[in-house]
């Protein structure tokens, strides 16, 4: 995640590629088009798809595409990493499968009605998990993902526990490839309509403020803004669209498990993805759920269900947060500018540049006795 | 009716438990003292100990206690080693959420290893004294846990000789208690930090020997670990090792207790309720300091 403390990739205004891949081109609609271009681009795949195995990997890789797209607007926007996403998500699943299986109600319309529940219940666990800073919230996102793990588990009556929960199709005299065709569609849909919300919420002063927090949550509080309320807004509108990705996914793939629904380890897949692609991106999360979508299902196809696949996701995550922590869209960024024209010979630096040198100087001299955190100590005693 | 025998016999379990508990949070406590860091994969590293203890007894068929005469002085270069080398890499402004991200990635490696050595296969150690018992004031108290509560009461009591007698823990307390002014008195830092971090996972190894004698091991069984383990340290206090081991004996007893109106698997998540009341009531924990209101 980045901060203002960082240097690696230092804002500059007047490289056109790198706003276009910031998603803030040109003028006020510039992105909009841009994330038209992008689903429409991805509209293709089932034409090219020759079968429907790859179809339906289409489909897990738009799924965890949205969910990621959802993730990072907490963890992107405020620097808050969550990794209980995976709760709400489980919890949109099986509210949605229970409401179509015990009512009459339109499948589509139960994956809203849960998500809606799903996102209120969201505010209630975010304002005990948001009330402390950092470590706190990200103990209580993991125990939410573990307690639900054993609610859903034992609750055998309502459930169905390890024996799963069928959901019945919405599409009942669709074949299985138009089913996936179908269901790929309707998740760009939704990936269209979570592209649009993060960056509605990016530009607003809302999302102003979030930055704001991610960047130092003491100055912004003592500016004025009502940290504890917009992170929570936050946490709540990021559950909600969690919560949709997660209704629509029980409708196709139509089996609950609490072990696949209510999966840590998923958790932490999502949040590499958004880190991989970079956190500070539009299109970010996508490019991290493309590639590690794709590398899952590439694995699951070679390997099979070994335990191959966790220590390869281990050590991708560990090099990702060692050696690309803005992600691979910052590294292009960085490449483009190289290549492109260089800056213009009066230099234009921002307060924040000058700002972010001096404290690569001292983060220079920090790493050499790293046991010190000088501003963590004072920022405790204020 | 609950019988005052089973109620009793209940009590010393939950104690027990409790104490092994305590061990187990201790060393997370320790790692979030120094770095402010939540080290998720403590309990894999829990597990591999356990996983270690039972391979050596099983093909050597002696005590698996003495696995703990590699494993401790392993554990603890693994730690320096991970503090220097991973940790102190990190952004010092991002180092609490990354740091969480780092240590989630080691926790699937070292599952994945594990599968991948010895298979998902449930293993279990089987000793001599495995199924004997003795009797304490009409309870019947299971011969492991009390093994495993002294040996946890044991290394709790050298890691409070060693923080509180010793110069090496002097010089840790100072570089938790502020980094620059340990620096200034002469105090190597970054070795000292280390070296505490070193300390926290040969509180692992311990703990992973002490719990190999009465679990059985799989694994992806640390999940199950590091959940109680983190509601611990908070309900605690973060960074406070005595507020830690409080919650643990309080915790870990009600959990035993529990278990004989609700069933083990509802009794587990008494520590995810003591969570989020801690969190709702009072949110810096128990007895935390000023660490705690901040992280």
């Amino acid at each position: 995640m980045r901060n203002a403390s960082d240097t690696s990739t230092p804002l500059r205004r007047g490289s056109s590629a790198v706003q276009a891949l910031r998603g803030a081109g040109s003028g006020r609609l510039g992105p909009f088009a841009a994330i038209l271009v992008v689903v429409a681009v991805l509209a293709t795949w089932p034409l090219l798809a020759g079968n429907p195995y790859m179809l339906s990997a289409g489909v897990i890789v738009l799924n965890f595409a949205v969910f990621a797209t959802a993730w990072n607007l907490m963890g992107g926007l405020t620097g808050y990493v969550s990794l209980g996403h995976i709760a709400f998500f489980g919890l949109g699943s099986y509210g949605t499968g229970l409401l179509v299986i015990h009512s009459e109600i339109n499948a589509f319309v139960a994956v809203m009605a849960a998500a809606v529940v799903v996102g209120l219940l969201s505010l209630l666990v975010g304002w005990a998990a948001l009330r402390v800073r950092g470590a706190s919230f990200v103990i209580v996102t993991i125990a939410i993902v573990l307690v639900m793990l054993l609610v859903f588990q034992s609750w055998r009556s309502v459930t169905g526990g390890s024996t799963g929960l069928v959901v019945p199709r919405p599409f009942p005299d669709l074949l299985r490839p138009e089913h996936h065709r179908v269901f790929f569609y309707i998740f760009l849909g939704l990936l269209l309509l979570v592209l649009v919300s993060y960056l509605v919420v990016d530009r607003s002063r809302f999302g102003q403020a979030l930055k704001a927090i991610r960047e130092d949550e003491d100055k912004a509080q003592s500016l004025g803004i009502p940290t504890a309320m917009l992170k929570l807004a936050a946490f709540g509108i990021s559950c909600f669209l969690t919560a949709i990705a997660g209704g629509v996914y029980a409708l196709w793939f139509g089996d609950l498990d609490p072990i696949f629904q209510f999966d840590v380890v998923l958790s932490a897949q999502i949040a590499l993805m958004a880190l991989l692609g970079g956190v500070r991106y539009l299109f970010g999360p996508l490019v991290g759920a493309i590639v590690v979508g794709s590398a899952l299902e590439y694995f699951l196809l070679n390997f099979g269900e070994t335990q191959f696949h966790l220590v390869a996701t281990g050590l991708l995550l560990v090099a990702v947060v060692l050696f690309a922590p803005d992600g691979v869209l910052a590294l292009a960024a960085q490449l483009i500018r190289r290549l492109g024209p260089s800056a213009t010979s009066i230099r234009e630096e921002s307060a924040a540049e000058v700002r972010a040198q001096q404290d690569a100087r001292a983060l220079a001299e920090r790493v050499e006795e790293p046991g010190a955190d000088a501003t963590t100590d004072r920022e405790d005693r204020r | 009716m609950v019988s005052g025998a089973l109620l009793f016999q209940s009590l010393i379990l939950g104690l027990l438990l409790g104490g092994l508990y305590a061990l187990l949070a201790a060393g997370l406590t320790l790692y979030f003292g120094i770095m402010r860091v939540v080290m998720l994969a403590h309990a894999a590293f829990i597990l591999l100990s356990a996983y270690v203890a039972w391979w050596f007894s099983s093909t050597t068929g002696l005590d698996p206690m003495i696995s703990l005469v590699a494993t401790i002085p392993l554990f603890f270069g693994i730690g320096y080693v991970m503090h220097r080398f991973l940790l102190a890499r990190l952004r010092p402004t991002t180092m609490t959420m990354m740091s969480v991200l780092l240590t989630f990635g080691i926790a699937l490696v070292i599952e994945g290893l594990l599968g991948l050595a010895w298979t998902g296969t449930q293993r279990r150690i089987h000793l001599p004294y495995g199924t004997s018992s003795v009797e304490f004031l009409g309870a019947q108290i299971p011969v492991v846990q009390i093994v495993s509560f002294a040996l946890a009461a044991l290394s709790l009591a050298s890691l409070y000789l060693i923080m509180k007698r010793t110069q090496f823990g002097r010089s840790l307390r100072a570089t938790i208690q502020h980094g620059q002014a340990a620096q200034l008195v002469g105090i190597d830092t970054t070795k000292v930090a280390g070296m505490g971090f070193g300390l926290g996972l040969a509180t692992a190894a311990v703990g992973g020997a002490a719990l190999s004698l009465q679990a059985t091991i799989y694994p992806s069984l640390h999940w199950h670990w590091i959940g109680p383990l983190m509601a611990i340290i908070v309900v605690g206090g973060l960074g406070s090792i005595p507020g830690a081991a409080i919650a643990a004996l309080a915790l870990g007893t009600i959990r035993v207790l529990l278990e004989i109106p609700m069933g083990s698997t509802w009794a587990q998540t008494v520590f995810y309720v003591a969570l989020f009341l801690t969190l709702m009531l009072r949110p810096q924990g128990f007895f935390g300091g000023r660490l705690a209101q901040r992280f």
